[in-house]
Parts: structure tokens; C-alpha cells; sequence
């Protein structure tokens, strides 16, 4: 698995269960996803009617940014008054499933989407914004075009000590990361990673968004309320540039998924690089031990002195 | 914290694995404990823990360049191509990849794939940051400590996990019981038979601490009744008897009976009790095949294990009145009154109540004997009790979910920090959850 998936597995899996299934049975369950979302699967009701709700951190932040707007467009026809403890909820009635299976898994495919979309919005603003600014652009020479300040920055806090940063502007949006590090060889690990970010679009991959990675809050973000530079390193900025190429109406939904799974991506393959060498420790260790075998001086088998316990049985000690 | 994230449970058996959130009540991934990955299975070549395979050159002197199928000979992105669960046997009947089971008789047999498989089960099904949750792993009895502090090392440095706790599968079986209505008060006294895909272990249990010098175990499982349904199909040379038609026919049609005699006798007078099994086979075909004798010879190999082997001739009620025998005499009464079954091998019908009645029988016995012996004077007798509930399948994962929603669950895990401190060493002991007095 060298991606992580977009959607929930087990939403989905669920659901699948249930849409295809003759008997209707209870469902109560909390699954915990990435970025502290946390999503409460249920039948409080009756068993035919699916209750899907999602709790996440910085849902506010993303209502200021047209979270709602988005939902309603995605999700229209199954929104339902908010379960207590969440943001936002879903019900669906088995008995009123479409009839064609292709609609029946589409239906499971954009439920299982719920993080994704929910998260979505503020990329989708600043795209759209984008589009705008560039349009605005269209009319005037390289001279005469007034220098294009981007839009205010959007920040999305959505872990405890980690934010994401956008930015619109005329020909690009741009995305920061910041990221914590608490260990220090995940930082290690972290920077030989990213620098691999910008080698692989130098050697191949050209289209790809410019990567920058910082210890320092990078310019755009340096009068945002909240970013703070403390000089100690822990925190980071991964700089991510999307072109207009990224932006066109054929590519946005993709890029949006792929740059929202971003940090969990890179903690992914920190920890997956992290195995790997255990991996090869684990190797040279036995090589080691084997070597360390071989120095073992033989014992004449009448030198062994037979060991006795205290009920006086007698082992043998394996070579 | 108001929004605290759940503890993510995780119960790695022989056979399955169980992951899901503490909370819930039931896991929400159940998957086998198997990994596929490139190369051929079974150790050859591959990157076993124990024994590498380059043969004579280390690879330090080879500079890395050793022979094929040498992990750092790989310069691309081999280590994420595998797979595992339900896709690993998948991908594994085709060609390219070999399966391989990380964990054997309920240990940790290859540390290379379980970090793997672990790594997998995190990120692609459960998806959660490792670093925002506290983990429960389960152990089997009598787990060597060495093998809990690789568990450690894996889950607190390779995936920076908040915080850890590792329980005894059957303290956690105990735990499950406590939602029969039969069990009265939160005891962790008690007798668990854990019998799973491997093994079948019964453990004494006093007050949350196994008692491991009376532990037995028991060469017959899930697997060994399988193999049993899946000879008598070939015996009568059936239209399909591949290992998972005798897997489904067990689960679905086996049960335990009161007396094999008398119900070979039903089966005559009852034709009805013979069933078929339509099995659909690749290619859209579908065979039927003829259920018959086994589905109650099949658990009788617990009670009567001479009709399956010649090695292993004690039967299971028997096992268990030796283990709460050789147990301090102090706790015995408490063992016989609460004997908890666990694992999915201990879902027969009725498996249960034949237990409780041998069992009893075999008290009884010895209680006569003694009241002869003694002259007459009468004994006060004792409560044999087995307990059958609802939550016996997953039941070590359960009695994790339930002990894991627990508000004082993080103050008995030890944390990230704690480890970075002292080491892997720090495993060793863990307070006991849900111990006397809450
Ligand atoms: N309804 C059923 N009746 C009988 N056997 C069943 C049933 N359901 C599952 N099994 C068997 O239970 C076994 C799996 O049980 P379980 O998941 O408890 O094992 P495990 O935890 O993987 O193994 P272990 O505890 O030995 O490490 C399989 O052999 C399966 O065939
Ligand atoms: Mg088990």
C-alpha cells in the first residue's frame, strides 16, 4: 500500500454490508479516523434507518469557510438534525435505497467520502477563488496587471498543535502545512523524505506541486494570528504550490483528496521507513549472533559436567 | 480531555485477528492473521527474524549487494507491497506473492511481518495516527516477557503510540462474561477455555492473575476439527471437501451431544437430521454436498479425543478438573463456579452444557469417594458452573473493548514517555485493569 485511501473503510464496508443484506440488524459504532474525525455509525430508531454522524476538530473553522455549503450539495435529500456530540449527520432508510447498484455503491462511495468532503471546502473556496482572480488577470499585460496579492489566508486547525494554511492568488493556491515533531528521529526521518519531495520533481515528475519544507514560518503565513516562530525547530512548514494545471475543473477533485491525506501520508512513511529498518537491524543482528556461534569454542562431550536441580533432575545445556 | 479518542483494541490470534475501537461491541475488522508478500512462502529467501538467508557472506561484507530476495538488495518500494487479511489469501492464490502467518500457537513468531501486519491494520483499516491513541494488545498465557518488550519496541518506536497496555487474553475472556446475566458479581476469578484456531488452553484465574504453573493446554482446536469434518467428506468421497467447505460445514451445522450412542441412533430413526451443504463453486457451478455423522462426531473429539487421534487421550472435562485441581486449594470453589469459555472453537451448541455435566460428574465422583473414606460425613458439595454468553466469539477482544472505555483505562497503560525513560523493560509488569475494588 503505497496510498492511503481517501475514504472509510469501514464505512464503507459497513454500509455495504447493510445495503446488501435481507435482514435489517442494530448498528452502534464510534470509528476514530485520521485528524481526531470521529464518526458514530448507529440505528437509534428503528434497524432499516442508518444514522451516520461525524465529530471533527475544527468544524467551525471549516463552516467559516462553506463546509455547509459543500455538504448540502453532496449530501442533499440525507441530512438530518445533528446528533448530539457531533457536527453534522446523515440518515439513510434502507427501505428507500435506489434501485440500480451502481447507484447503490455510488450512494456508499460518498457516505464513505464524509471526511473528505467535509474537509474539502476551504480547497474548494480558495480553487474557486483562484479561477476568479485569474479571470480578473485575463485583461491586462504583464505590466499593467496590478501584483496580485492572493486572498486572505484560510487557516484550518485541524489537529491540536497542527494547522493547515491556504492561500488564492491569481496563478496559484498555495497550501502550508505546519507539523509537529516530537521525536527526534522522526524529524530525521521527516526531512530526508521531503527533500526526496523535491528531488523526484526535479529528476521526474515536473508537473508535480512545488514542495518547500522550513523550520520557520514561511512568508505568507508570517502575520497569520497564532503562527509563531520558536527557533526550537520542532514545528514545520511544508510549502505545497498548486498550479493552475492542478486546478482545472478535470483535476481539482483529485487534487483536493491527495493534498488533504498529505500529513497522514507522510506519518504513514515515516513509520513505514521507520520498519523497514528495523527490519534490517533485526538482520544484521542475526548475522551477528550467527558469527558470534561459529567463535564459540567446542565443548568435549566428556567435559560436560551434568547439572543437577534442586529435585535432582538432570538437563542438558543446548549448545 | 472532553473529546478523548478511543483506545484502539487489537487481539492477534493463530487464526484471526480482531481490531476495533474499546467502546464498541463488537470489533470492526475481523481478518486473518496472514501476510502476503512478494517471493515465494515459507521462510526461503524471505525476510524471517530468526534465520536470514544469505548463507555465506554477512551482509555487511557483501555491501548490501547480497543475493536476490535480500531486503536491502531492494531499492524501490518493495517493503509497502503486501498485503494482509482476507486480501493476503487472495493475492496469495495467485502467482508473485506467498503467504505467511506471523503468529504461531498464539505467539509471535516473525517480528518482521507483525510489524508489518501491524503497520497495515493502523493505517489502512483502522486509520488512525498511532500517536493520538492508546493502544490494548492482548498475549497469551504464559508469553515470554521477551516477547512482550518487542511488542513495545514496535508499537512505542515505530509508531510513537501514546500509550500501551498489554493483557492476557484470558483475564480479558473473563472480563467478556461479566455481560451474562449468570455472572453475578465482576470476579477475574474463574477457569477460561480459550479455544481457538491453534491451541486450546484452560487457565486458572485468581483475582487477575493467571495462576501459569497449573495452565494446560491442548493439542485440539478450530483447525484440528476442520481437518476431522474435512476426512470423514473425503471418507465418503463427497463432491467438494476442500479445507473451507469443512470449515463453513463446521461452523455451520456441528453441535455437541449428550450421548454419541444415542444419536447415532436419532440419526437412523431421523432422517431429517441429515442435511446438505450446497457449495458454490468457482465458474458459477454449485455442488451439494451430504452432511451427515459429523456434525456432532466433530466436537466429540473434545470429549472423546480417541476418535480423532492417538497421541492426546485426555478429554477436555477432565483437563479442566486437573487444572482447577493442581490450583491453591484456597481458590478452587471459585474456579468450578465460574468456567468461561472463549474463542471461536467453543461455539458448538451445547458445548457448554456437556461441559458443566462431565465436569459435575467427576466432582461428584470424587466427593463420594471421599465421604466413604471418611466415614460418612457429609460434604457441602460444590457449584460446577460453566458460563455460555453472548460475547464468547470475540471474547478476549471484547473484555478489552470493555476494560479500554474505562475512564481510569489510560492510568494503567504505560505512556510514551514513561518507555522513552526506562525501556523496553517497563513492559514487563502492568497494573491489573479492572482488578478488585472497582
Ligand atoms: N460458529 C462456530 N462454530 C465452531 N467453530 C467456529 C465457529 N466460528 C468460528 N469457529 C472456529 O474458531 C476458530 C477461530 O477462533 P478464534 O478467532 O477465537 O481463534 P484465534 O484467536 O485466531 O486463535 P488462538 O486463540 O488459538 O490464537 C476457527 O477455527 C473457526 O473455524
Ligand atoms: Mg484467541
Amino acid at each position: 500500500m503505497l496510498l492511503l485511501e481517501y475514504h472509510n473503510l469501514l464505512l464503507k464496508s459497513i454500509l455495504t454490508e447493510r445495503f446488501n443484506s435481507a435482514t435489517p440488524a442494530s448498528i452502534d459504532q464510534v470509528i476514530s479516523d485520521f485528524d481526531g474525525v470521529t464518526f458514530h455509525i448507529s440505528t437509534p430508531e428503528t434497524k432499516t434507518k442508518i444514522l451516520v454522524s461525524i465529530s471533527v476538530k475544527c468544524f467551525s473553522d471549516l463552516v467559516q469557510h462553506g463546509a455547509l455549503g459543500v455538504l448540502e450539495r453532496e449530501y442533499a435529500g440525507l441530512i438530518t438534525d445533528v446528533e448530539a456530540g457531533y457536527d453534522f449527520s446523515l440518515i439513510v432508510d434502507l427501505e428507500n435505497l435506489p434501485a440500480e447498484p451502481e447507484e447503490k455503491e455510488n450512494l456508499i462511495r460518498r457516505i464513505s467520502l464524509l471526511k473528505r468532503n467535509t474537509m474539502a471546502a476551504p480547497f474548494e473556496k480558495a480553487i474557486d477563488e483562484h479561477h476568479r482572480l485569474a479571470e480578473a488577470q485575463k485583461g491586462f499585460t504583464t505590466e499593467t496587471a496590478p501584483t496580485g496579492e492572493g486572498t486572505e489566508v484560510m487557516v484550518i486547525r485541524y489537529r491540536e498543535e497542527e494547522a493547515m494554511y491556504i492561500q488564492a492568488s491569481h496563478d496559484r493556491v498555495t497550501v502550508i502545512f505546519s507539523t509537529v515533531f516530537r521525536e527526534e528521529t522522526d524529524r530525521i526521518f521527516g526531512k530526508v523524505f521531503l527533500s526526496e519531495f523535491v528531488d523526484a520533481r526535479r529528476r521526474a515528475i515536473q508537473n508535480a506541486p512545488q514542495v518547500l519544507y522550513r523550520n520557520d514560518p514561511p512568508l505568507e503565513i508570517r502575520n497569520v494570528a497564532g503562527v509563531k516562530d520558536d527557533g526550537t525547530g520542532e514545528i514545520g512548514y511544508i510549502t505545497f504550490v498548486l498550479f493552475p494545471r492542478h486546478l482545472t475543473p478535470q483535476r481539482r477533485e483529485e487534487s483536493i483528496s491527495h493534498i488533504q491525506t498529505f500529513r497522514d501520508y507522510f506519518h504513514y512513511h515515516i513509520k513505514a521507513a521507520k520498519a523497514y529498518m528495523h527490519s534490517r537491524m533485526r538482520r544484521r543482528v542475526a548475522d551477528f549472533l550467527k558469527v558470534l556461534n561459529r567463535a564459540k569454542p567446542e565443548v568435549e562431550e566428556s567435559e560436560k559436567k551434568e547439572k543437577k536441580t534442586a529435585t535432582g533432575r538432570s538437563f542438558r545445556v543446548q549448545a | 480531555m472532553a473529546n478523548q479518542t478511543p483506545a484502539v483494541v487489537m487481539d492477534n490470534g493463530t487464526g484471526y485477528s480482531k481490531l476495533g475501537f474499546a467502546g464498541n461491541d463488537s470489533p470492526s475488522f475481523v481478518f486473518p492473521t496472514a501476510i502476503a508478500i512478494k517471493g515465494p512462502t515459507g521462510g526461503g529467501g524471505g525476510s524471517g527474524s530468526g534465520r536470514p538467508a544469505v548463507a555465506q557472506k554477512p551482509s555487511y561484507l557483501t555491501g548490501g549487494a547480497g543475493p536476490s530476495g535480500h531486503l536491502s538488495a531492494k531499492r524501490g518500494t518493495e517493503d509497502l507491497d503486501y498485503f494482509i487479511g482476507d486480501e493476503a489469501l487472495a493475492q496469495g492464490s495467485g502467482p508473485g506473492y506467498g503467504v505467511h502467518y506471523p503468529i504461531r500457537h498464539g505467539q509471535v513468531d516473525n517480528w518482521d511481518h507483525m510489524e508489518r501486519f501491524w503497520q497495515n491494520s493502523i493505517f489502512k483499516y483502522l486509520r488512525v495516527e498511532p500517536e493520538d491513541h492508546y493502544f490494548l494488545l492482548t498475549e497469551p498465557p504464559l508469553n515470554p516477557p521477551e516477547s512482550r518488550e518487542n511488542t513495545a519496541e514496535i508499537m512505542f518506536e515505530t509508531f510513537n503510540c501514546a500509550g500501551l497496555y498489554i493483557a492476557v487474553q484470558a483475564v480479558l475472556a473473563l472480563a467478556a462474561s461479566w455481560t451474562s446475566s449468570k455472572v453475578q458479581d465482576r470476579s477475574l476469578t474463574g477457569t477460561v477455555i480459550d479455544s481457538g484456531d491453534g491451541v486450546t488452553h484452560v487457565i486458572p484465574v485468581a483475582e487477575g492473575y493467571v495462576i501459569g504453573s497449573s495452565i494446560k493446554s491442548i493439542p485440539i482446536a478450530g483447525r484440528d476439527i476442520t481437518f476431522f469434518v474435512q476426512s470423514l467428506l473425503r471418507d465418503r468421497g463427497e463432491a467438494d471437501s476442500s479445507l473451507k467447505t469443512a470449515e463453513r460445514i463446521k461452523e455451520e451445522f456441528c453441535y455437541v451431544s449428550p450421548d454419541i450412542v444415542k444419536e447415532f441412533t436419532r440419526f437412523d430413526k431421523e432422517p431429517e437430521r441429515f442435511q446438505k451443504y450446497v457449495v458454490e463453486q468457482a465458474g458459477g457451478r454449485s455442488v451439494t454436498v451430504d452432511v451427515g455423522y459429523e456434525r456432532f462426531l466433530a466436537p466429540e473429539i473434545f470429549f472423546n479425543p480417541e476418535i480423532h487421534s492417538s497421541d492426546f487421550l485426555t478429554p477436555l472435562p477432565n483437563v479442566v478438573d486437573t487444572v482447577i485441581q493442581s490450583s491453591p486449594i484456597d481458590v478452587r470453589r471459585g474456579l468450578y463456579k465460574n468456567i468461561v469459555l472463549s474463542g471461536g472453537s467453543t461455539l458448538y451448541k451445547d458445548f457448554g452444557r456437556r461441559l458443566q455435566r462431565d465436569i459435575r460428574h467427576l466432582v461428584d465422583a470424587r466427593i463420594k469417594k471421599s465421604e466413604e473414606k471418611s466415614g460418612g460425613v457429609k460434604s457441602g458439595g460444590l457449584e460446577v458452573q460453566v458460563i455460555t454468553h453472548k460475547r464468547q466469539r470475540h471474547g478476549p477482544w471484547f473484555g478489552g473493548s470493555l476494560l479500554g472505555q474505562t475512564p481510569e483505562f489510560r492510568s494503567y497503560c504505560h505512556t510514551k514517555a514513561e518507555y522513552d525513560e526506562i525501556g523496553p523493560s517497563i513492559v514487563r509488569r502492568f497494573a491489573l485493569l479492572g482488578g478488585p475494588g472497582q
